[in-house]
């Protein structure tokens, strides 16, 4: 979503479900993995609202769908790709909304081609894209330059249209198994009821084409008006309560706190990153500096700037593909920080490996999961492990204060309920104790690279020799010097000078004003019935609960539906106002100027990206220290790696062939991690994983809670009953699934609610399992993650869970 | 405190299960071993240690696929048989509407067991008592809600006075029978009218619920007749022997004193 709309977080909330008319549930099992969204998706259907599911199974979210459709797995971008044509086809589309919100008239470069499968400026040898034709075309000032009309050829709504000419609803219904008559109906319902919402989870996620996949979703809204609008927008259920919260504090590799790019090796002084990356990066980046290492980070010293690690752009491993890199040697010890590893890594054989070879291992969790005791898995020999392991005990999400961010952006402050049994600890104090200890042994050192530990800003101690959350909350806010207090917005943040701020993530910025902590609010009263709670807890950025949300308006400033209005420009008073914080560029532009037209702000053009183009708006906006008087650019656009606009690749291990371009099977850009690949001659079915509501996730915790083993006592594997007739297996006998890579046992579920797909004019089958299960805890079962399957998505990292090769017999 | 009732909205439950945990929860009931009977559902039915839990329903037909749920409990009767049956009055029924077990009397006999025509109430063997859901009277009494209504997500379960919960389910029948034909509410007939009242998308039989649940007739007879009737059976012939006893001898005495024997 970040390259199309310039930030990745659900676009609206939970709450904010309850204002659709149309429901698209696709990548997600949402009454299953994220019950709290039935209660509003129930209120919105109280009210008439559709909802339309599509998944490989019929599952306790189909249950209450309007219209659901089984789809192969890995192939929502050739039905999502259908959908886009025929809105175009058609003219379905917004059209105030296309041309006032989008890049819909930007032109394009004339050297931009796509064909058979690859889009212009592909390295077949580092296997990456060169952006350069990505571009617009672009006047003197450096801005793009616009058609007259969408019927230009070389507008980016004539380059979709040609791109996306070749997905029939016939072609889409080969691919995916998809009768044609229904990819219509679903593309007609959703286009009739708007504002329509469009959930996703990690069905859409985990493939090996995952951030094209959203971006269809992306293009489908912005091409019908919906982002920016109550009810509408893109919903990323996240896949844990916090992870939200994670990804804001940068476990990504390539970002910074804030979602600030990393630098790499390349950009060596501040002055180099600001130029790279835009001046909008600068001051975030310097107020970043100044919260890690306080009165030591000065103008003078670049803010710390060479403190910072620098990435290797050629090598920047994710959490799959760290095992391999472990395996070779790489890697003397690992911190695992409540992570299952053994169960939640695709190919999991790679983890034991890995694993094998660090010298020390140190847990933290709340239970002995499976990686705090891996060697003790059967088959596994201990005698040929020297990894030292330690385990620490850590405090339970009930047991420790601190703010949890969720799917919609909202941070919310907890108390601690109780405390930790025995000698448990948060995982604040954790870290904060092996900090200080560090420190202290590197204390006398003058080796340079011990510098940055003891330049460090750190000090969480709440006087009570605890480490306190709400101090590092308090980072994240940051301190105005100016005034010598907390900033107290996020506005105040962004109007200080550079180098008089300082925030440990920008996007906090207001969180914790000087004697006040919003995140701590709940009071959930909803004036508007919108369920914009905007005094309950805090939304990044600015409490804004819709983004995007001046695209409810038109360009008058004017709410377009008088049931949904958000925001609107106050012509009398000068200001932007309105239920929800403003998402504008500056409250005081009105509409009738350049800053008052711009929906999505943080692109650097102002409009949703349909054609993700490469392109740095270029008038600087505030000096920088400068060894040079070349302009510095204000804003770099998010960039897809693998192409500007979506393009349907199978999976990497697949049963049938790319019918749009054999020659191009794949993703080209695809990370393959895993080195064994199955045939569809020997595994001729398809394995689809996912959770169930009763565990979470590799099941560390919930395998140790006998209520929720009760009612989810084992794995099991969902056959169609046509498949199940084939292999003579009745429901509840064992069936062994096998992969190349692996083969677990386990009870066989047949059900109707996986029917057999006819893929290419071939009948296809599909197989489902959970994957919570590992050999530790109360209620140990098979780790479906043996048999799957480690391929990447090139730019999230995420791996491809959801599809792989196997074969079935009965056991 | 008045009636309450509990509507259960079938047609929004998502089988998340967390009813059941909730009511484990809150009542301290322990876990159970299971393994999956059928579809995702691990329970087969109530037990001493399990008083409310999800049956999962699948059909598949003419392309369509339903995935239905119904929620467990007991229903709580206006006229319930479990309280009829028991022979030492342990049952005792509130004004709210909910039946209870006075554990203090109940002897694990199991005569509500077998009576109940949903199979509710549960007989703990090792201790010779019965259990069954309370309504979380405890909870409710004291201005909260009961423990599932309280925990489900989705919304599908409703708590308050009757006829608020039949004005809802009536609404909410009409909403979903426009494609769900077979749409019917389900215990505001039965048994005198039940406090859980349910909105099912299909028959009875279609989640394995009797379509017309009585009180069993041998049941009716023995103790609305024999039972009521049959404590003057003991006095009845106890005075008909005496009157027999009685009437023998002066039949007898007159018969002598009339004349003398046959023989002379």
């Amino acid at each position: 979503m970040s390259p199309s709309f310039g930030r990745g977080a659900m676009t609206n909330s939970w709450q904010d479900m309850m204002n659709s008319e149309c429901f698209l549930i696709a990548g997600s099992n949402c009454a299953e993995n994220h019950p709290i969204a039935m209660k509003w998706v129930h209120r919105a259907k109280a009210k008439g609202a559709k909802m339309i599911v599509v998944d490989p199974r019929f599952t306790r979210t189909a249950g209450k769908a309007d219209i659901f459709a089984q789809i192969r797995p890995g192939t929502d971008i050739a039905y999502l790709g259908a959908m886009i044509n025929y809105y175009i086809e058609n003219k379905l589309y917004d059209e105030a909304y296309v041309l006032n919100f989008t890049n819909a008239l930007y032109k394009i470069n004339k050297d931009f081609k796509f064909d058979d499968g690859i889009f212009s400026g592909f390295n077949p040898e580092t296997k990456k894209y060169d952006y350069s034709t990505w571009a617009y075309q672009l006047d003197a000032d450096n801005k793009p330059i616009k058609a007259d009309s969408l019927d230009d050829p070389d507008c980016v709504l004539q380059k979709l249209k040609e791109h996306f000419s070749r997905y029939t609803f016939d072609v889409a219904a080969e691919i995916t198994g998809i009768p044609a008559e229904k990819i219509k109906l679903i593309a007609d319902t959703f286009a009739a009821a708007k504002p329509g919402n469009i959930f996703y989870a990690l069905g859409m996620t985990q493939h090996t084409t995952a951030v094209q996949g959203i971006r269809c979703y992306a293009i489908i809204q912005l091409l019908l008006g919906n982002v920016g609008k109550a009810g509408g927008g893109v919903q990323a259920l996240r896949g844990e309560p916090n992870v939200q919260g994670s990804t804001d504090m940068a476990n990504l590799n390539a970002n910074l706190p804030g979602y600030l790019p990393y630098p790499t090796n390349a950009d060596v002084t501040l002055h180099d990153y600001a130029i790279k990356y835009g001046s909008v990066q600068h001051k975030p980046m310097v107020a970043l500096l100044k919260a890690w290492f306080g009165k030591n980070a000065t103008a003078a010293n670049d803010y710390g700037y060479g403190w910072l690690p620098k990435n290797d752009p050629t090598n920047m491993p994710t959490q799959t593909e760290f095992f391999n890199w472990m395996d070779k040697g790489q890697f003397k010890m690992l911190f695992n920080f409540g992570s299952n590893s053994t169960v939640s890594i695709p190919d999991r054989k790679m983890v034991a490996r890995g694993l094998s070879k660090l010298e020390m291992l140190v847990v933290a969790d709340i239970f002995l999961v499976e990686t705090a005791q891996f060697w003790r898995e059967p088959g596994m020999d201990p005698k040929s492990i020297d990894t030292e392991v330690i385990f620490l005990p850590a405090a339970f999400v009930y047991e420790k204060a601190g703010t949890m961010t969720n799917s919609s952006r909202l941070v919310q402050w907890k108390e601690r309920a109780l405390h930790p049994l025995n000698d448990c600890w948060p995982d604040l104090d954790i870290v904060d104790r092996i900090f200080m200890k560090i420190r202290d042994m590197c204390a006398d050192s003058t080796d340079p690279k011990d510098e940055p530990i003891l330049k460090a800003n750190w000090d969480y101690d709440d006087g009570h020799g605890e480490a306190s959350p709400l101090k590092v909350l308090q980072e994240l806010n940051g301190y105005n010097d100016n005034t010598g207090q907390l900033t107290t917005s996020l506005a105040e943040y962004l109007a200080a000078p550079i180098g008089t701020v300082s925030t440990g993530c920008w996007i906090y910025a207001g969180v914790t004003p000087p004697g006040k902590n919003l995140a701590d609010r709940r009071d959930n009263s909803d004036p508007t019935g919108l369920g914009l709670n905007k005094e309950y807890a805090f939304a990044w950025p600015g409490n804004i609960r819709v983004l995007y949300n001046r695209a409810s308006c038109d360009m008058n400033g004017q709410p377009v539906d008088p049931n949904r209005k958000l925001v609107w420009w106050d012509a009398a008073a000068g200001v932007w106002t309105g239920h929800d914080g403003p998402d504008v560029v500056d409250k005081t532009k009105g509409p009738d100027t350049p800053e008052g037209k711009q929906a999505f702000r943080m692109n650097p053009e102002g409009v949703g990206r349909l054609f993700t183009a490469s392109y740095t708006s270029g008038v600087p906006s505030s000096p920088v220290p400068a060894e040079s008087i070349a302009a510095i650019p204000i804003r770099g656009a998010g960039m897809t790696v693998d192409g500007p606009m979506p393009e349907f690749y199978e999976p990497i291990e697949s049963p049938t062939t790319n019918i749009l371009h054999p020659n191009v099977q794949n993703n080209p850009l695809a990370k393959i991690v895993s080195t064994e690949f199955g045939d569809p001659a020997d595994y001729p079915y398809v394995l689809t994983t996912y959770g169930v509501c009763e565990h979470f996730c590799a099941g560390g915790i919930t395998r140790n809670i006998p209520y929720l083993n009760e009612i989810m006592p084992h794995p099991f594997a969902e056959i169609s009953k046509n498949l199940a007739k084939k292999l003579g297996i009745k429901d509840g006998d064992k069936v062994e699934i096998s992969s190349i890579r692996g083969k677990v046992t386990v009870h066989a579920l047949v059900t109707d609610r996986l029917q057999t797909l006819n893929i290419n004019g071939k009948e296809t089958e599909t197989i489902g399992m959970p994957w919570s299960w590992g050999f530790a805890s109360l209620n140990p079962g098979p780790s479906t993650n043996s048999v799957t399957m480690a391929a990447l998505d090139p730019g999230a990292g995420t791996p491809e869970y959801k599809c792989c090769l196997v074969n079935a017999r009965r056991a | 405190m008045d009636k309450r009732m509990v509507f259960v909205d079938t047609s929004l439950c998502t089988g998340c299960k967390a009813c059941s945990v909730a009511c484990k929860a809150w009542n301290d009931l322990p876990a159970e071993k299971t393994q999956l009977i059928t579809s995702y559902q691990s329970q087969g039915g109530t037990t001493h240690n399990t008083w409310t839990y999800i049956s999962m329903h699948e059909k598949y037909e003419n392309g369509k696929m339903e995935w239905l749920m119904f929620k467990h409990q007991c229903y709580h009767c206006a006229e319930p048989s479990c309280m009829k049956s028991c022979p030492v009055d342990a049952y005792y029924k509130t004004d709210s509407g909910y039946v209870l077990i006075d554990q203090d009397k109940c002897i694990g006999c199991g005569y509500c067991v077998v009576n109940c025509p949903w199979n509710v109430p549960k007989t703990n063997p090792e201790i010779k008592k019965t259990f069954k859901c309370t309504g979380c009277i405890d909870r409710v009494e004291n201005g909260l809600l009961p423990a599932c209504v309280a925990t489900c997500q989705p919304g599908a379960l409703h708590f308050g006075e009757p006829e608020e919960m039949k004005q809802i389910a009536q609404a909410r029948l009409a909403e979903v029978k426009k494609d769900n034909p077979k749409a019917q509410l389900y215990g505001d007939k039965a048994m005198g009218g039940t406090t859980y009242l349910y909105l099912l998308l299909e028959d009875p039989e279609f989640y394995g619920l009797p379509e017309n649940p009585t009180t069993s007739a041998s049941l009716i007879a023995w103790k609305d007749w024999v039972q009521p009737w049959g404590i003057w059976l003991l006095p009845i012939a106890l005075g008909a022997s005496a009157v027999s006893f009685v009437s023998t001898r002066v039949i007898k005495n007159m018969s002598k004193s009339k004349g003398g024997d046959i023989h002379g």
